[in-house]
């Protein structure tokens, strides 16, 4: 494993940063009274990329003893490594910018927001582009990878926002029931598309039919299993359709509405539900590092 | 301007790792580090079965994936061909060595900067062979201009037909006689 936990960790935070940028945007939209939401989901992405990025200058040991290297990063144009730094800086000024005004409490730059919106999607597709392009590793050499990581990427930012929100804010989390929708269209567009890549890419190599096997029988299967698929995807996926179903049934009732009115909330289906999705983006590329198989050239 | 490249005979080859060694030794490598490392193929059904010993390095492919992956310029290919890496630009990520088809780059775990065979690069220039080749208790390497007809690898690629390891991953410059 040449690229291991520190690196997934990395593509999960990029992915979650992104993630959580988006959601502010979108809830500073649609819901302007939903601070919180917005707020939080500010704040936490540029220091969720930080950390990352952190990550990164750690794995990177030649650089991090001699740290002015860091600059020729921006030298390659064939490299999605240096196309993605361009990506991650332009998204980190934007980030970093807008979390500076939330603290300021002044009135954001309206363009400023909308580079930021277009950099967050481009940093999260280029976590997936990385591994992408790398033919030597068929389990990653898929179209579909790429897909895969903006839907979670976007997933565990809902899910990132959320968490914090609902522990600073109890009853924001229940107003922002279109968030909750798009969440459970994610997670379940998810579990497409991992299978979906699963079945494509193990028919067509036999190294990445390996990885596959690893994941879904092998070495990495209890973790496949239990840790992606029941807890980071089915069990969100069954407590967030049951509350959007249960919300559907208060606000029909009169007996519901007056629920609704007192404010007698509970956080704990959310705080399930979102660290389930947190653990579940992390272990997703935890897995696809750990079961790459490279091209058998023998 | 040259074009370097070598055939590698594994019919020769039997497996005794001087190559390694000399190689360790020009390039000051630890014992645990190694750019040249070695794979064992059986093939066949018993009992007509041949078992080979496949030494493989980097390959200094033409159009090198670890070459374009590099964030940094620091792999980049000389007017010979020959692959190389600025020790003083790579910063360690590893994108080359997740990108190399052939696992053929190693870590130093001093520096942090990621190696591999340069082709003897510095005694090339001297007219001398790399290390690996001049030391081969069997002769099994050969080392040369691939874009001179005359010279001994053009003519061994030809009279053995020798092929890269897999022509369809890219274009390879060691040649293999198996």
């Amino acid at each position: 494993m040449v690229w291991g936990t520190i690196i997934a960790a990395y593509l999960f935070l990029a992915g979650l940063s992104a993630g959580a940028f988006l959601t502010s945007s979108y809830a500073a939209r649609k819901y302007p009274d939903a601070k919180t939401v917005r707020i939080v989901g500010r704040l936490i992405s540029p220091i969720l990329m930080g950390i990352g990025l952190l990550l990164l200058i750690v794995d990177a040991e030649a650089g991090l003893k001699d740290p002015l290297r860091f600059i020729y990063l921006f030298t390659n144009f064939s490299s999605v490594m240096t196309i993605g730094t361009y990506f991650i800086s332009f998204f980190m000024m934007a980030a970093a910018y807008i979390a500076l005004m939330e603290l300021l409490k002044k009135d954001t730059n309206k363009i400023v927001e909308y580079v930021g919106i277009v950099f967050a999607v481009a940093t999260a597709i280029y976590t997936g582009f990385l591994i992408g392009v790398i033919g030597a590793v068929p389990l990653w050499n898929t179209a579909i990878l790429p897909i895969l990581f903006v839907v979670s990427a976007f997933s565990t930012g809902i899910a990132g926002t959320m968490l914090v929100s609902a522990i600073l804010d109890k009853k924001m989390i229940h107003h922002v029931m279109s968030i909750k929708k798009i969440h459970l269209t994610l997670l379940i567009s998810e579990v497409f598309l991992i299978f979906t890549m699963f079945l494509i890419t193990s028919s067509t190599n036999e190294s990445a039919a390996q990885s596959v096997g690893m994941l879904l029988s092998g070495e990495y299967s209890p973790l496949f299993w239990v840790g992606l698929i029941v807890i980071g995807l089915i069990v969100p996926i069954s407590i967030e359709a049951l509350e959007l179903w249960n919300s559907k049934k208060i606000h029909q009732s009169q007996a519901g509405l007056e629920v609704a009115a007192s404010g007698s909330y509970g956080i704990t289906a959310t705080l399930i539900t979102e660290s389930a999705v947190l653990a579940g983006g992390f272990i997703l590329r935890y897995l696809l590092l750990a079961a790459a198989v490279p091209v058998i050239f023998l | 301007m040259a074009r370097y490249g070598m055939v590698i005979d594994t019919r020769k080859c039997v497996g005794c790792y001087a190559c390694r060694v000399s190689c360790q030794m020009q390039n000051e490598l630890p014992v645990e580090e190694s750019y040249i490392k070695f794979y064992e193929k059986e093939t066949g059904v018993f009992p007509n079965v041949k078992n080979e010993i496949i030494p493989v390095q980097c390959q200094h492919c033409e159009d090198a994936p670890c070459v374009s992956v590099c964030p940094t310029k620091a792999t980049y290919t000389t007017k010979e061909g020959i692959v190389l890496v600025d020790a003083d630009k790579c910063i360690g990520c590893k994108y080359c060595m997740v990108a190399c088809h052939y696992g053929a780059r190693t870590q130093d775990h001093n520096t942090g900067v990621v190696e591999k065979c340069r082709f003897c690069a510095e005694l090339v220039a001297e007219g001398k062979q790399p290390a690996c080749v001049s030391t081969c208790i069997s002769n099994a390497r050969i080392f040369g201009d691939l874009d001179d007809p005359n010279s001994e690898v053009s003519k061994a690629i030809v009279k053995m037909n020798a092929q890269p390891l897999r022509p369809d991953l890219g274009k390879a410059k060691i040649y293999y006689v198996r």
